[in-house]
């Protein structure tokens, strides 16, 4: 270990003295410390060591002995270059202000390339729905963290190669994508546009590089978002087949469901009431309300004489919309317009407040977040703070909309598209990719407790 | 930029042909010899030492040696120096310019104790 410090400090010194006494210098360090054992005289060692690196490295620098330029190439013929050794030769004052010089202009070339290619994206950026609910599916690139172009790519080292990719299945995928944006996407003109630009640039062999499935994925997502602006349109690669149809039409997968759902009270883990008379509802999904509609309104029912509700949602990633509608229509007295990303404004955007016999509509409401409650969960949470009617305690949530419809293309490509443009009453961007903040920020391990002390403080003010 | 030069003659330099003037040495024994002869208060580390062997070696004062016969596996790969005729020129005209600072310096008395 000591032998490979002074050696790293050797390097500091003039390839001509290394060269020439390098070793040597190795040497007399090796015999010190073979010769000088013990605490006290180790330590006079490497002080003499330190001392003699600061004395005599820029003595070194200072006294560089003379450029070692070859004879021959002294004598220069006429329209032939000639070629100095130069290392040693000490360094000019306007070399290296020309040095200085070239150096800013090629880093301001670089962050200018930089720039071009990696733009700033517009916040309201949202991954896809996945082949089941929310963030069910098992997806192989994480396409939010892959927003840069091919040749990006190709440099980046960290970028895993996956599934090999062949001239002929690569063309049907572009051409399959291209379709598949003509038929579903919302904006029919730049779907349209898009798909003829991707088969002429297939045409051109512009993609002909890219062997790699995931890597074709990240790149077409990244084209289809320049394209179009919209930063919900995605390609995404699967590295495990996908089912035939969407799982969750499947039957034998909605009795699986059923039953799941029975075994796990549809995932209401906890419906108390609290010291205070504070309510607390851990809500670990938003279940479909065709298989858990009673279960819930139960748990709304058991709820219903609180004098303050805790939604504890640190543990739920999402789910059915309408779960997450249905739950938030018992918070209103009148029907409240309920954004969601992915559904057009009609009639059904409303809460289906008030709701008979309901007492919770102006009672003080608490959400839970962590940095893992996602999609539906957060759906519900972004909603009721901009309606400023829950306060939310916790973490910044995950930030995944989900607002684009999911399309299987093959066993391993699907496309996220989102097939209508939702308004959102609130603000210009919803959580995607931000996440939702909370108004009281706290770990999502004291959540609970500050939630509950907030909550009772705000009972005593009564 | 400046070539060192060796007027006045550094004291790093005047100790190794000091320590040069005895025997033929390689540079850890150089090392020692200096310590030992100025009672340990001069430790040459490697770059001060190679650095002066270098300006010595430069300026014809001292020579690399042949590989010596009686050295061990280990000591056959380090290199030996001796000092030159001109080293040992140069070495005793600094020796006979610092007995003179010294018979000034006993002379206004600011000397004290039985070495002087």
């Amino acid at each position: 270990m000591s032998e490979k410090l002074y050696a790293f400090f050797l390097r500091l010194y003039p390839a001509h003295f290394r060269q020439e006494y390098g070793d040597e210098a190795l040497q007399l360090f090796r015999d010190r410390a073979r010769d000088e054992r013990g605490f006290f005289p180790r330590l006079r060692l490497w002080f003499d060591l330190f001392f003699d690196v600061t004395v005599s490295l820029p003595r070194e620098y200072l006294h560089l002995p003379a450029p070692r330029t070859v004879p021959s190439a002294l004598r220069r013929l006429p329209g032939i270059p000639a070629f100095y050794v130069l290392q040693d030769e000490p360094v000019r004052p306007g070399a290296l202000f020309f040095g200085g010089v070239l150096s800013c202009v090629a880093l301001t070339t670089c962050w200018a390339a930089l720039n071009q290619i990696h733009r700033p994206e517009t916040p309201n950026a949202s991954s896809p729905r996945g082949p089941s609910y929310g963030a069910a599916a098992p997806r192989h690139s994480d396409s939010s963290s892959s927003r840069r172009r091919f040749s990006a790519y190709r440099s980046n080292r960290s970028f895993a190669p996956t599934q090999p990719l062949g001239d002929s299945e690569r063309k049907r995928i572009i051409s399959s994508v291209a379709d598949t944006l003509k038929q579903h996407y919302v904006n029919r003109a730049a779907a349209q546009k898009t798909a003829d630009t991707f088969l002429v640039r297939e045409k051109r062999g512009e993609y002909d590089d890219i062997s790699d499935s995931a890597m074709l994925a990240a790149v077409m997502t990244d084209e289809l978002r320049d394209a179009t602006g919209d930063r919900n349109l995605t390609l995404d690669y699967f590295s495990s087949p996908l089912p035939q149809q969407a799982s969750a039409q499947l039957p034998e997968v909605r009795a699986q469901y059923r039953n799941a759902m029975k075994q796990q009270n549809c995932t209401f883990e906890k419906v108390e009431l609290l010291p205070h008379n504070i309510g607390y509802l851990k809500l670990n999904s938003f279940p479909d309300p065709e298989v858990c509609r009673v279960a819930a309104m139960a748990a709304m029912t058991y709820v219903n004489h609180a004098d303050a509700v805790i939604f504890d949602l640190r543990d739920n990633r999402g789910g059915n919309p309408e779960m997450v509608q249905l739950l938030g229509s018992y918070l209103f007295d009148h029907p409240e317009y309920w954004y969601n990303p992915r559904e057009t404004t009609t009639e059904a955007s409303w809460t289906h407040s008030p709701i008979e016999g309901n007492n919770l509509a102006d009672k003080p409401i608490f959400v839970l977040t962590s940095k893992t409650t996602a999609s539906g969960a957060e759906q519900f949470a972004y909603d009721l703070k901009m309606l400023k009617r829950a306060t939310l305690v916790g973490e910044t949530t995950a930030g995944a909309a989900h607002s684009g419809i999911f399309y299987r293309l093959d066993d391993h490509f699907g496309m996220g598209i989102p097939e209508v443009k939702a308004i959102n009453p609130y603000s210009a961007n919803d959580w995607a990719e931000a996440g939702v903040e909370p108004d009281t920020k706290v770990s999502a391990t004291n959540a609970l407790d500050v939630a509950l002390k907030l909550a009772k403080n705000k009972l005593q003010k009564k | 930029m400046p070539k060192r030069t060796l007027d006045p003659l550094p004291s790093a330099a005047f100790q190794i042909l000091l320590a040069l003037a005895g025997d033929e040495l390689h540079g850890y024994a150089i090392m020692r010899q200096v310590a030992e002869q100025t009672g340990n208060r001069i430790r040459l580390g490697p770059g001060t030492l190679y650095s002066s062997i270098r300006v010595l070696l430069e300026n014809g004062l001292i020579e690399e040696s042949s590989a010596r016969e009686d050295a061990d596996s280990a000591d056959e790969r380090r290199r030996y120096y001796r000092i030159s005729s001109a080293g040992l020129g140069l070495a005793r005209t600094e020796a006979k310019r610092l007995a003179d600072v010294l018979r000034v310096a006993r002379s206004k008395k600011i000397l004290r104790g039985r070495y002087v």
